[in-house]
């Protein structure tokens, strides 16, 4: 791993991190003006860097106050459309109050619950990744495919916008100016795997960059990798799990998925291109019904597909019928357990049991070398938005809503990658396979 | 050489007893490369491809044929191209080809010696046994079934009974009934031996040290596609808790992922269907398949009968057990995991 912070350029670094303070305490100011925030510290520096800010950042900076200005006042709204519904135990594990943590997070409490990001933006942040951190915490971008596009895309904004600070260089500068990026983004939503693959191998690109490239030209150079990067790791790894999976629905099938995955849903719509006769049984869940986007685009299509409609404790009756099951996932671990919507388990579990053969569709940039034992070890809440009906604020009950489970591998018969059909407990010899030292 | 002519020498090379399908596959098809007049290696791999096609189409059970062809185009893909002159380059590749089916014949020596560890000798407890199902390997409609045993299944046999006390049970193996020819084999070489019924095999389970299993591919799941009943058979010894054993050579990992029975590149809309005067009478699960005597009438008259042909025609001739149900799978590159298989042909193919 390369060092982020070259250690002998002190004059500069030390120049560098004044501007930087100068431009973290004027963003704080910034924030506590759009939220009216009641704190009022650091207000002389603040004034102190509006006077003399547009040393290194300059478009970055100026083009903040306008794009924030957009953005605060939803931000405000939903936090304020969420007040009501906030339980003194969310604010607790916010680490925004001190009140009793109340019981229902005394356990999930490691899970952290999302917060609103426009009231702690902290450094220089590029108004792309505000946009993006909202659109995250909103749950506007869901999904690791999704956001890991939407990420690499923003960065693509984010390294043209960037200047190398005189008597720096690129290849050791930029992660520097990415790493606050990258925390901004995780305050909004923890990172997703697919995020922090894509995000380890633009660090390998950025460290590999030639010192000598001029600025522009390393700089597109970067974005042409990122764009490489989301083609043949998501795209055309997306359409060769198309083609695979597509070859197992027959005739007459009848197959059954989960809330809603993208590729999935990609595969589906192939399979019903290529004239294949078969339904589909949407299982769906509370708290974010993603399903109800899948049965809508599945039923737009002309003919439409055949399809039914049920949340999860009508699976039961309904696993009978199904010839296979298809699976998207967040991310696929090493000990072969995948990580994916909240259900997906319980669905895996109860096909398994029906013998019904069930085919997780995973690009290989969604494997983590991490090894998951369970669900609970690593996991995320639900923003209270998605349960309007949450108890009363003097009642006892917490309202809890993991969005991810994990389920074993034995429960999971395929495993559709780019590379292949392979077993899910192969596939941490896949990057081997690959040449590749990591993932 | 068109695609009758390779299916010719391909059958012909069948007919050497020692070849099991892949190999033949893997020689036809470099028969074919030497009379292949292909100047560059796009054109040559197009060729072989083409072939390989041509083989699995032509033949009614494709699957062992298939992984040899897939081997043999995988190794000429990633051959180095070294050589001088794209015909010198040719002629290497093709005696490439010939040594590695020479020494293919050594692995089952090589197998042998690997699962000859896991057979206990039974000099202290009463006599041990095993199960063997066993098929032949060569497509049905090429009537050579002198020739026809698993060949890696009773060369194990034949090691393991030099030094240690063994006796066998053989399914019939239904509707080839090879499981005979093997008994025999068996018998001539002084290896006790009985022949049971496909039906008896959960009754004699309980008497069975392990199952021993030929192939006619292990697939990517690290599961086994052999001669139909062999599923039935690893479920039975799953349920009793008795070692399932398979044998398999390495030119029979093949990169396919059945899903189910029904995913087999052999399954066919024939199989397990129901007779059309059947259907259209009687309710599918009073079907006629238990088989009726003739003296049954059908609505219009005439006696119902069923013969054996009808029967063999509605049935597979291979399905494939799960990898759950393997113990382990001996092959000339070690002993192996199901799971330990599938990591093999990932790292193999998936490259």
């Amino acid at each position: 791993m390369p060092v982020p912070e070259p250690e002998s350029a002190s004059a500069e670094s030390q120049s560098l991190t004044k501007a930087q303070k100068k431009a973290e305490g004027r963003a704080r100011q910034e924030q506590q003006r759009a939220a009216k925030a009641a704190q009022k510290q650091q207000q002389q520096s603040g004034q102190n860097a509006g006077s003399s800010s547009n040393k290194s950042k300059g478009s970055t900076v100026q083009k903040k106050p306008a794009s924030e200005s957009n953005k605060i006042p939803s931000a405000a709204a939903s936090s304020s459309k969420d007040a009501p519904t906030t339980r003194e135990g969310a604010v607790g594990a916010d680490g925004l109050s001190d009140g009793p943590k109340s019981r229902g997070l005394r356990i999930f409490s490691h899970f952290g619950l999302p917060k609103t990001p426009g009231h702690q933006i902290k450094g220089d942040i590029h108004p792309a990744i505000v946009k993006l951190g909202l659109q995250f915490s909103e749950f506007k971008i869901c999904g690791a495919n999704a956001r890991c596009i939407a990420t690499l895309t923003a960065f693509k904004t984010v390294i043209q916008d960037y200047v190398t600070p005189p008597h720096n260089t690129l290849s050791r500068h930029l992660m520097t100016h990415l790493s606050p990026q990258i925390t901004h983004l995780v305050t909004a939503r923890p990172m997703s795997v697919t995020m922090g693959n894509a995000i380890r191998q633009l660090k390998l690109e950025i460290s590999g960059s030639d010192i000598d490239l001029p600025e522009q030209d390393a700089k597109d150079a970067l974005c042409q990798e990122i764009d490489n990067y989301i083609r043949d790791r998501i795209i055309i790894a997306d359409e060769v799990i198309e083609d695979l999976a597509v070859k197992k629905i027959k005739d007459g099938d009848v197959v059954l998925t989960y809330a809603r995955s993208s590729l999935v849903e990609k595969i589906l719509l192939r399979a019903h291109a290529l004239n294949k006769r078969f339904s589909v049984i949407v299982i769906d869940s509370r708290p974010l019904l993603e399903g109800k986007t899948l049965l809508h685009s599945l039923t737009s299509v002309i003919p439409p597909i055949p399809c039914t409609y049920a949340l999860l404790p009508a699976l039961p009756s309904l696993i009978t019928d199904a010839d296979i099951v298809l699976l998207g996932a967040h991310s696929l671990h090493a000990n072969g357990s995948v990580y994916s919507r909240a259900g997906t388990a319980m669905v895996a579990m109860l096909a398994k049991e029906h013998s019904v053969p069930v085919m997780l569709c995973c690009e290989t940039y969604k494997f983590s070398e991490t090894v998951m034992l369970d669900g609970f070890g690593k996991n995320e809440l639900a923003p209270m938005k998605f349960s309007p009906d949450a108890p009363k604020s003097n009642s006892n009950l917490e309202v809890l809503n993991p969005l991810y489970d994990s389920t074993p591998a034995s429960c999971i018969t395929a495993v559709v990658t780019e590379v292949g059909l392979i077993p899910p407990t192969s596939i941490s010899s896949i990057p081997l396979a690959l040449g590749r030292t990591t993932l | 050489m068109d695609d009758f002519q390779i299916y010719k020498s391909y059958q012909r090379l069948l007919k050497n007893e020692d070849l099991s399908t892949p190999l033949a596959a893997i020689l036809a098809l470099t028969e074919m490369m030497e009379q292949s007049n292909a100047g560059t290696m796009f054109e040559l791999l197009t060729e072989l491809k083409g072939a390989a096609e041509a083989l699995s189409r032509q033949s009614l059970n494709p699957i062992g044929l298939k992984a040899g062809c897939e081997l043999f185009i995988e190794f000429i893909t990633l051959f180095p191209h070294d050589a001088a002159s794209f015909s010198e380059l040719k002629t290497e590749l093709i005696r490439q080809g010939q040594r590695y089916a020479e020494q293919a014949l050594a692995y089952r020596a090589k197998i042998a010696e690997l699962a000859f560890d896991f057979i206990k000798d039974d000099s202290v407890v009463s006599s041990g046994f095993m199960f063997i199902d066993w098929h032949d390997e060569i497509d049905l409609h090429i009537q050579i079934l002198t020739h026809s045993y698993s060949r890696v299944v009773l060369q194990t046999l034949l090691v393991a009974h030099k030094r240690k006390r063994i006796s066998v049970f053989v399914t019939e193996a239904r509707p080839r009934g090879m499981g005979i020819k093997t008994a025999e084999m068996l018998t001539a070489a002084g290896i006790p031996c009985t022949v049971v019924l496909d039906s008896a095999v959960a009754y004699a389970i309980d008497k069975v040290d392990f199952v021993l299993m030929g192939s006619e591919a292990v697939v990517e799941s690290g599961g086994l596609v052999n001669a139909v009943g062999s599923n039935q058979i690893a479920i039975i010894a799953k349920a009793a808790n008795k070692p399932f054993y398979a044998l398999a050579e390495s030119y029979k990992f093949h990169r396919m992922f059945p899903l189910s029975q029904y995913d087999l590149p052999s399954h066919n809309p024939g199989v397990l269907s129901f007779p059309q005067t059947m259907s259209a009478r009687a309710r599918p699960a009073s079907s006629g398949l238990p088989s009726k005597a003739s003296s049954v009438l059908s609505d219009n008259g005439s006696p119902i009968r069923i013969t054996q042909e009808d029967i063999a025609r509605n049935n597979p001739d291979v399905d494939y057990t799960r990898p759950d149900l393997i113990s382990l799978v001996f092959s000339d590159v070690g002993s192996l995991t199901p799971e330990g298989v599938s990591q093999y042909l990932v790292g193999m193919f998936a490259g």
